[in-house]
């Protein structure tokens, strides 16, 4: 068939009508000529006309073969089988609607999850010109016998690693920072990306107006201050004007000129938190804080790991010989940090080496726990979707068990089997569509919910709006469609036609052998519902033990104020009185309960003794203090503890009396002080803290005067840290900002003190005042996913499987009237039945509690990293799972069980 | 009667048609009868396979359709050969040219 010929048959089928009446029309005429030419003059007209017809044959006969060569076969049985279905959908509307929203609950929850797990996961960013060839470079090395992998690098690394290798079309360096864009009331903080020039060219994405900036414009030591604002941003603040091109706009405390705007939609390397502007890296790098020194300028020096890099392979060279040509540079590379730093570990304990990975940086080493879990749901969505094909699976295998009859007669009046079957399908497919077009409702607004949850900073289109969710969604409808289709079409494949017209009514025979493909079904639901349950109650333990955890200090009081220069230069003095003056005037405000500076922030931003601001301990009669593990110190004013809710074990806080020249004081956590001076008093011993920049080599004594409880610093999971606070007065007091503690609840005071405070901020700086539980809220995330996804999920499967038995067993009992009768008649009481129905479901319930735990028990090795203080087999949550279930066989089997108990045996008997 | 009529060879009819409009444009019921009238009585061709096939060989381009007016000013549908159909015609002819010879081939070698 080419091509003319199909397109003349599609034409044909739109104009079907018009060339019937046509065809009519013709063989009008050639009857008429029929007639004509049989006219022999001596017969009557009535058997002139009788003959006609005699020649001419079954008209109706003739016009149907003729209609047959402009119908399109299978096409048109398709849209005839569409319409039966549809007509006989419509007759039923309580199973059409049960079956809609099961899928729609199904279909719906994939689409909506996949939109989340395909940004964090699969799709490469936008307008990347070589997703295939692009990843993002790793640096790994051992600290202590501990291999540690970070994104960030130093940018002296990064350009040995540009020196050392051919293996890359190209590189560049990015560094992702939150900075003030726009001045005044403007003002606002937003992500901006810092990156290299080369950084454009791995994009396919020329510029909407102006230019990208030249490699030039990024050379150290601070570039020029030029930015390529991103489409939104110049939508925002320019209004999208061409005259945006040469504007200046502050960000950060750098004042820039626009040179160019990025195209609609592009947003670098980080789709999820797209970067309101783009800046030189060098002139973000010179402005960010770093202090250098000739010769250690922030180009130079090993030990600020700000810039995270990316590379295209050349095409033909492999993830495996990129690595290992980045393994050698950073043995290389390392050398030449040593030649500098001598007192650095040597290359054969630190082993740095390089990780090649994924230019999506879920996939990469570091990946989040959120993106775990948001597979993890991925994984459950597609569970809860397998239980609604089963649950329609059987749903329409009970209605062609109902429809047996007339699936006999129809096979009886010659209807083909092929036929019959494609129905079948049709029908599973038309619902799964409709259950498809419900589910990208369900999506929509599921999407909606999911991505505040994983992705609270996407701004990105919705469900349907996305081709790439739409077209998972539509092979989600296929698959169901097919799935569930599958069952019933296997069972007619063994419909006996003599069986199934005999059968009557009461429909006894093989009814036996074909519920057992529903049970299968349903054991199969209420396993796959207790593997959801069992994840959810593991969660839920979870979050519950996170929530009881004891930190060491409160949070839902306590608001943060951060102070933010911009670029405002102070002198010590003049930063220590504004930092007095934020802390008196915060103590003043009414509902503030107490306030302390400090300048740590425990699981956010702490400070490591060591390799954050270089500063180590000396303890009489320990060699190297540090050798005993991390510490983390804090310098905070007086009332520091009673701000954060920390208690005191023994000693006193930091106190009034200790300003600059008092002895220093120090207080330690419970940990530090077991650790330094086990089996003595802390109380009194002299530590001297030695600051490499500043201090000489031989410092007074600090003495401890205090030991407060040990805290949560790095993370809830585990606490190896050291913790010590110094008196601000003494250490640092330019630096830090505020730690306020409300009465009741913190957010509602949260722009309150930042007005009071604001009002105190000299020039273009000023404050955050953020929730501390805001701050640390992303530590206890996961958890919060992982316990509501589950309990929404496992949920919804459990009443699912509620569902599913319910119906299985109603229908049963129907089937088993007579039977049950029967039973009645001969004297059975209402307890028998009961329990026999009952039993029924019990039993079914039994065996999928049983596969589904060990399902959930195998899986469980899988399960325990993203838990907390929980073990994965933890025998109360499947006890309790099991019960749960149990109780839910029980009650769904029960209420048809009543009924069966209430038969009337005359009734039923006389059915017959 | 029965003795006086064949049925047509499968796939001849298409054949016959495109020749018969060789000739001229013609409505279905003169194609009937041409065909009838030129094998002498011999090949009768049904209305049921004409109309059908008039419409396949519509949809292949091999002719077109046109309403026309008959000497008797009676309204009928006239079927034109096309380029295409003469190509055809062609194609199938030599086609059956060899046909024919080779079925004689073999029906003489077996008596």
């Amino acid at each position: 068939m080419n091509l003319t010929e199909v397109w003349n048959r599609v034409r044909d089928r739109l104009r079907r009508d018009r060339l019937t009446s046509e065809l009519d029309e013709e063989l009008r005429f050639h009857r008429a000529m029929l007639e004509r030419d049989h006219t022999d003059g001596d017969s009557s007209p009535r058997e002139m006309q009788r003959r006609a017809r005699v020649a001419f044959g079954n008209a109706t006969y003739h016009r149907e073969r003729a209609r047959d060569v402009w119908s399109l076969g299978w096409v048109d049985d398709l849209l005839q089988d569409v319409r039966y279905v549809a007509r006989g959908l419509r007759a039923r509307p309580g199973f059409t609607l049960a079956v809609t929203v099961t899928l729609a609950l199904g279909i719906g929850a994939n689409a909506a999850i996949f939109s989340i797990v395909d940004r964090l996961l699969f799709r490469a960013p936008p307008m990347l010109a070589h997703p295939a060839l692009t990843n993002r470079v790793y640096v790994a090395q051992s600290d202590r016998g501990r291999e540690g992998v970070w994104p960030g690098m130093s940018y002296a690394r990064y350009l040995d690693f540009m020196r050392l290798t051919t293996s890359f079309t190209r590189t560049a360096a990015f560094s992702a920072a939150t900075l003030a864009v726009g001045a005044g009331d403007d003002a606002g903080e937003m992500p901006v990306a810092a990156v290299s020039a080369s950084f454009f060219d791995f994009f396919d994405a020329p510029p909407a107006l102006g230019r990208y900036f030249t490699a030039p414009e990024d050379a150290p030591p601070s570039g020029t201050p030029v930015v390529v604002l991103s489409h939104a941003l110049w939508k925002l603040r320019f209004g999208g004007r061409a005259d945006a091109l040469g504007a200046t706009l502050q960000i950060g405390p750098v004042i820039y000129t626009v040179i160019g705007v990025a195209p609609a939609g592009f947003a670098g390397l980080s789709p999820t938190q797209p970067p309101a502007a783009y800046i030189p890296l060098s002139s973000w790098a010179a402005t960010s804080g770093f202090q250098g020194s000739p010769g250690d300028e922030w180009w130079q020096t090993y030990h600020w790991n700000f810039a995270q890099m990316i590379a295209e392979r050349k095409p033909g060279v492999s993830v495996a010989q990129a690595t290992a040509e980045l393994n050698t540079a950073s043995q290389r590379s390392y050398a030449v940090q040593r030649d500098i730093s001598p007192d650095i570990p040597p290359v054969e304990r630190a082993r740095p080496h390089a990780i090649v990975a994924s230019v999506l940086a879920e996939r990469g080493p570091n990946e989040s726990r959120v993106g775990k879990v948001a597979t993890l749901v991925a994984a459950m969505a597609v569970v809860v979707l397998l239980i609604a094909c089963a649950n329609v699976a059987n749903l329409l295998l009970a209605d062609a068990l109902r429809r047996r009859r007339e699936i006999a007669v129809r096979l009886a009046l010659g209807v083909s089997r092929a036929r019959l079957l494609s129905q079948l399908l049709t029908e599973s497919v038309l619902l799964a569509v409709l259950g498809g077009v419900a589910g990208l409702l369900v999506a929509q607004w599921g999407g909606t919910v999911l991505r505040t949850l994983f992705l609270p900073k996407d701004a990105t289109s919705s469900v349907i709006g996305d081709s790439r969710t739409l077209v998972i969604a539509g092979a989600a409808v296929l698959i169901a469609g097919l799935a569930t289709g599958l069952a019933p079409v296997w069972q007619s494949r063994r419909a006996d036609l003599t069986q199934d017209l005999k059968a009557g009514a009461r429909e006894g025979g093989g009814t036996h052998h074909r519920s057992r493909t529903r049970a299968v079904l349903l054991v199969m639901q209420g396993a796959l519902s207790v593997v959801l349950l069992v994840g959810a109650g593991l969660f839920v333990r979870s979050l519950l033990h996170v929530r009881a955890l004891r930190l060491g200090y409160d949070v839902g009081p306590l608001v943060i104020v951060e102070l933010n220069m911009r670029g405002v230069k102070l002198d010590s003095a003049r930063a220590v009185m504004l930092r007095r003056q934020l802390l008196q005037q915060a103590q003043a405000l009414p509902g503030v309960e107490h306030a302390a500076l400090h300048i740590s922030t425990p699981l956010w931003r702490t400070l490591d003794g060591r390799n954050g601001i270089g500063v180590d301990l000396r303890v009489a009669g320990i060699d190297s203090v540090e050798r005993l593990g991390e510490f983390y110190l804090d310098a905070v004013t007086p009332g520091y503890f009673a701000t954060m809710g920390t208690r005191l074990l023994r000693g006193r806080g930091i106190g009034e009396q200790d300003v600059a020249g008092a002895p220093g004081a120090m207080v330690v956590s419970e940990a530090m002080a077991k650790a330094l001076w086990p089996g003595n008093d802390a109380i009194g011993q002299c530590v001297r803290v030695i600051v490499y920049s500043t201090t000489p080599k031989e410092p007074t004594c600090t003495y401890v005067v205090g030991v407060a409880e040990n805290i949560k610093s790095q993370r809830l999971s585990e606490e190896k840290g050291y913790y010590y606070y110094l008196s601000s007065a003494q250490f640092h007091p330019q630096q830090g900002g505020v730690f306020v503690r409300t009465r009741g609840d913190a957010a509602t005071q949260v722009e309150a003190i930042r007005r009071s405070l604001q009002a105190l901020m000299p020039g273009a700086s000023y404050v955050t005042v953020t929730p501390f539980a805001d701050v640390i809220g992303g530590q206890t995330r996961s958890w919060r996913l992982g316990a509501t996804m589950f309990v929404a999920f496992g949920g919804l499967a459990l009443l699912l499987a509620a569902i599913g038995l319910y119906s299985v067993i109603a229908y049963n009992v129907v089937q088993r009237r007579h039977e049950l009768g029967v039973r009645i008649t001969l004297g059975a009481q209402v307890g028998d039945v009961l329990g026999l129905v009952v039993g029924q479901g019990v039993r079914l319930g039994v065996v999928g509690i049983v596969i589904g735990g060990m399902i959930a028990f195998a899986g469980a090795r899988w399960l325990n990293p993203l838990l907390f203080q929980e073990s994965a087999r933890d025998p109360a949550v499947y006890a309790l799972v099991a019960v749960v279930l149990l109780a839910v066989a029980v009650i769904a089997s029960y209420v048809p069980a009543r009924r069966a108990a209430r038969v009337d045996p005359n009734v039923a008997l006389r059915v017959e | 009667m029965a003795s006086g009529k064949r049925d047509l060879l499968p796939g001849t009819l298409d054949m016959l048609i495109l020749k018969t409009l060789s000739v001229s444009p013609m409505h279905g019921y003169g194609i009937a009868q041409h065909i009838k009238r030129l094998s002498r009585d011999v090949l009768q061709v049904e209305e049921g396979s004409l109309y059908p096939a008039l419409q396949r060989l519509r949809q292949r381009g091999w002719l077109k359709a046109e309403w026309g007016q008959t000497p008797n000013n009676q309204r009928a549908r006239y079927y034109t050969i096309t380029a295409k159909g003469l190509e055809q015609l062609g194609q199938e002819e030599a086609g059956f040219g060899e046909l024919v010879a080779a079925i004689q081939h073999v029906l003489r070698g077996a008596t």
